[in-house]
């Protein structure tokens, strides 16, 4: 089998070869049989023609040869590509429109398949990595859905749960690099020695990090990736054993990652060892992960992820019983849930995804209705040709594959231009803000994509060669060959056929449309949310301390003092202040706080709330409402007085009969000494800390920044465009500590808009396939009606000469038009509604079932369809009588 | 000398493998041995001789190489293959199982039955 492929092979790729040697060889033969002719004593003409006429037909021979070899397949299938080429050139009309279709249809569809594929079905770049898990704790009566895992989880699962080969722990983090005056910060990660043996993947230099080096003093130690590493010490061959200064202090290179070495979404340059003191890792610390600790593992080869699950729950279950939080925990519905890493890390844009394939797949399916439509017309136009040819004898395989050849010559091309349509879609996305999705970043043009749109090229080819085929062989060659002499039957099938075309069109679209309707009304919805704030001219940025000079909180307290009165002092600055987590920021970890002297209610479980620390005149820069008593301001961060402010939901949740203001909670699970407890002085509008759209009322609490210290965010008000801020605000950073920089500096209303970006996106593309759809329906039901009212030219012209009125003849199409739009319309109308139930998770205030969008749709459709079928219902009103009957 | 037959179809491989197995042939000698060989039984249509050895070329049965003719022309020369000579084996037992046992059969008389 083999020997023959490469033998056809050869004969193919040496074509001229081939051909130039059998001319020869048989040359040859003639040759001598002549001259032994000539020997028997005829005449050299005599014999010439003798050893022709016994040699035979050359040229049969000559194509038995090449059959021998197969050659004959690929000679055929040439002839049918030319012939194909030159009628596709011979309509240019017909062929940019159906390429263009098919280009955008493909192109929306490669592009969104791009992010499927590079997001969902690539696999992480792990050896085996769907082995890979995360767990994570849950107290989803808490309000908590989701907490990471803790310090004291690590030490007590590492090497406990049978299921897991490796466990390991990971904390996303910032660095400072280099030397005093001249920072970068650099993103980072902290992790655990066994992480990069639980991803499979390690340094490719060097060594990864060692149990000794995960407590505080011994840790500055670091792994850099293959970028770092060439971008700081330009490939440094040496750099093992170097030090580098990271948050100030001297940090020995140990090893350096492979150049394709990537965690999931981070964005991380450098490694370090993610250190803890023996008190962090006390049963005490079990449930204070507070999301900012991931654990990962993977599973041991062949083990169910139910196993480990099992374990998991039964470790749980056995370290509660001599837990004095152990009861509290339970009532939270407290559980440590295994998951997939990579489904996990994806979860939250794999419906959105799925939805946009959907309308992709949906679009697609309009524009081949649409190229079915524009063949049969084709196919109407020649079918005389293809009449007359099988009648000399064109066998029907040949006709059929002539039609194959001819579409799929063209769905080839158009996969062609799809791709290229793909490759600029894809930037687009990153434009629209993919980037920011779970391996957004990693949105790659590859081989698989390529693949598919061949594939799907070639089977798009075979889908629309079906009807035409059918009908040009179903098609009684007698009606074919006389169907210009008069009006034949087999038209009507076809017009049947192309008019449910239209139909399943115009349901297609209007499903489409409704769907992005309901996409863009909940993106309207979300984005007249109010945020809690004024979200208008103000400027944040964060500064992350290094350990190395802030060790304790007074020199953060310090700091910030320092840096609001450097703020304060610039110009244009109406207010500011700091808090430990700006909304929206992306983080919403949240803790218990508990109220004075209130014993929870049966059944209650205690509330996770979102706990900030504030400091200058934070609420004022942000523009917070202030429902009751008064705003923490920056006396009271100097004051050492214990006063909080709670927002409107805390208020609620605890006294929805009274006044809040007064009473005295404790940050933290228990009640604690009289003199720890905070005194609530106001009460403020509630904020929205995940997102617009979030629903849960989950309470916060405002602490002075002096008792709940950490990472800030520096907000700050002013009466220029805050963008005109940013190089001020860093320099008033490094005014007060040289070593530090800010980073993620972004306008309030920049992290408001980009909050939305999961919504936004998606609702951009559901509107811009719509418009395309729309685009498409216009085309297909003009072409249809158009060839409607071309086929009964012969008819109205009778008609009109027996006197109808050109208004009877327009109105006549025009009903046509009316009724497929109507069939459309009820059948999109039902699909709709299905589509709205199935997308419901996406949609924010908008319920799936909206008469207002359906009312809307229908008329945007009806408009569409109508004004696309005017112009062929008023050309059927004016055709000429004369004419038509000349013509006839 | 006997009218020329007709070849059995499926015969004509048959008699080119063993022509080209006494010694490397060009198309033309093929021919001329095939008659030779074959007692100048068969009437083989000149034309049909190079379709059979492309096919047989393309199986691999025989392999080709341009040379020169006795009469210093250029002329491909086919030579039979590793595989051709065992397909010329499995063939040429095939035949003579088929032609005694036609043989015998024709042979039968009324007494042997």
């Amino acid at each position: 089998m083999f020997k023959r492929i490469r033998s056809l092979f050869r004969a193919f790729t040496h074509r001229r070869d081939f051909e130039d040697g059998m001319t020869e060889e048989l040359s040859f033969h003639i040759e001598q049989y002549t001259e032994e002719l000539i020997q028997s004593g005829l005449s050299p003409s005599e014999a010439a023609r003798r050893a022709r006429i016994e040699f035979g037909g050359l040229n049969s021979i000559e194509g038995d040869c090449r059959e021998a070899r197969g050659l004959h397949l690929f000679d055929e299938l040439g002839r049918q590509f030319r012939y194909a080429w030159r009628m596709l050139r011979k309509t240019p009309g017909f062929t940019i429109t159906a390429l263009l279709t098919l280009a955008v249809c493909l192109g929306a569809n490669l592009t969104i398949f791009a992010v499927i594929n590079s997001v969902l079905l690539r696999p992480l770049p792990f050896p085996e990595s769907d082995r890979l898990v995360t767990i994570f704790n849950t107290y989803p009566k808490a309000g908590v859905d989701r907490d990471g895992a803790s310090i004291t989880n690590y030490y007590e699962r590492r090497g406990q749960i049978p299921a897991f080969a490796s466990t390991s722990i990971y904390r996303y983090s910032t660095a400072i690099i280099g030397e005093s005056g001249s920072t970068e910060r650099e993103q980072a990660m902290e992790v655990s020695p066994d992480f990069f043996s639980t991803l499979g993947l390690g340094p490719v230099v060097g060594r990864t990090f060692k149990e000794e080096e995960t407590s505080f003093g011994t840790n500055h130690v670091v792994v850099m990736t293959d970028a770092f590493w060439r971008h700081s010490s330009n490939a440094d061959p040496h750099i093992i054993g170097k030090k580098i200064r990271v948050d100030g202090n001297p940090t020995i290179v140990i090893g350096v990652l492979p150049p394709d070495f990537r965690f999931l979404s981070s964005e991380a340059r450098l490694y370090f060892p993610l250190a803890s003191s023996l008190e962090d890792r006390t049963p005490q610390q079990r449930h204070s992960g507070g999301n900012s600790i991931q654990m990962i593992a993977r599973l041991r080869s062949g083990i169910p992820l139910a196993q480990a699950q099992e374990q998991i729950d039964a470790q749980n279950a056995r370290l509660e019983v001599d837990d004095p939080q152990g009861k509290m925990i339970a009532d939270a519905g407290f559980r440590s849930l295994v998951v997939q890493l990579h489904g996990d890390h994806v979860a939250s844009i794999r419906p959105t995804l799925l939805l946009l394939q959907a309308g992709a797949l949906a679009l697609l399916l309009i524009g081949t209705v649409n190229l079915g439509n524009l063949f049969l017309v084709r196919a109407g136009s020649r079918a005389k040709e293809h009449a007359v040819r099988q009648a000399l004898g064109a066998s029907r395989k040949h006709i059929t594959s002539e039609v194959l050849v001819e579409t799929t010559l063209l769905t080839l091309g158009g996969g062609l231009l799809g791709l290229a349509i793909a490759a600029g879609g894809i930037r687009l996305l990153s434009a629209l803000g993919a980037e920011s999705l779970p391996l957004g970043s990693q949105i790659v043009f590859d081989g698989r994509l390529a693949m598919v749109a061949l594939a799907a090229a070639i089977s798009l080819g075979v889908v629309l060669a079906v009807p035409i085929a059918w009908l040009n062989l179903r098609r009684p060659l007698g009606d074919a060959l006389q169907s210009e002499g008069r009006s034949g039957t087999s038209v009507r099938a076809t017009q049947s056929l192309r008019q449910s075309f239209v139909v399943s069109q115009v349901a297609l679209a209007f499903m489409l449309l409704a769907g992005a309707g309901l996409l863009g009304i909940s993106l309207q919805h979300s984005m007249d949310v109010s945020p809690g704030f004024r979200p208008d001219h103000i400027l944040t940025g964060k500064i992350a301390f290094p350990l190395k000079g802030y060790a304790d909180d007074t020199a953060k307290v310090a700091f910030t003092e320092k840096l609001l009165n450097e703020i304060g002092q610039l110009p244009d600055v109406l207010s500011a202040g700091v808090v430990t987590n700006v909304p929206l920021s992306g983080k919403s970890g949240k803790s218990a706080a508990t109220i004075q002297g209130r014993s929870p209610r049966a059944g209650e479980s205690p509330r996770g709330h979102y706990s900030y620390g504030v400091g200058g005149d934070y609420f004022k820069a942000m523009g917070f409402s202030l429902l009751e008593g008064r705003f923490l301001t920056a006396a009271d961060s100097r004051s050492n007085r214990r006063f909080c402010v709670v927002d409107q939901d805390f208020a609620h949740y605890y006294w929805p009969n009274g006044s809040a203001l007064g009473h005295r909670l404790f940050e933290g699970s228990e009640q604690g000494k009289d003199a720890d407890a905070f005194t609530i002085i106001g009460i403020v509008g509630s904020v929205k800390q995940a997102g617009l759209t979030e629903e849960a009322a989950q309470g916060a609490v405002y602490y002075p920044y002096a008792f709940h210290s950490g990472d800030i965010f520096v907000v700050v008000r002013t009466s220029m465009p805050p963008e005109s801020l940013g190089l001020t605000l860093q320099a008033a950073v490094r005014q007060v500590d040289p070593d530090l920089p800010v980073n993620d500096v972004r306008t309030m209303e920049a992290r408001v808009t980009d909050s939305l970006a999961a919504r936004r996106t998606p609702a951009l593309l559901a509107a811009l396939f719509s418009a395309i759809a729309l685009l498409l329906v216009a085309i297909g039901s003009y072409g249809v009606l158009s060839y409607a009212v071309e086929q009964r030219r012969r008819e109205i012209g009778v008609r009109m000469a027996l006197g109808a009125l050109p208004g009877q003849i327009r109105n006549q199409f025009l009903l046509l038009a009316l009724r497929l739009l109507a069939y459309g319309v009820m059948l999109g109308g039902v699909g709709a509604c299905l589509t709205g139930r199935a997308m419901q998770t996406l949609l924010f205030h908008v319920p799936a079932f909206n008469l207002a969008i359906l009312i809307g749709v229908t008329g945007v459709m009806g408009l569409v369809s109508i004004v696309a079928c005017l112009l062929p219902s008023y050309r059927a009103a004016r055709t000429s009588i004369v004419e038509v009957i000349r013509a006839a | 000398m006997a009218k020329p037959v007709d070849l059995l179809p499926g015969t004509l491989d048959m008699l080119i493998l063993k022509a080209v197995s006494l010694r490397p042939l060009h198309g033309y000698a093929v021919l001329q041995r095939i008659r030779q060989i074959s007692g100048e039984v068969f009437d083989i249509p000149q034309g049909s001789l190079y379709p059979a050895l492309y096919r047989l070329e393309h199986q691999a049965l025989i392999a080709a190489e341009w040379g020169q003719s006795e009469n210093n022309r250029r002329a491909k020369y086919y030579t039979l293959t590793t595989a051709g000579r065992r397909r010329l084996r499995e063939e040429t037992a095939g035949w003579n199982r088929l032609a005694s046992g036609i043989a015998s059969a024709l042979n039968t008389r009324p007494e042997e039955v």
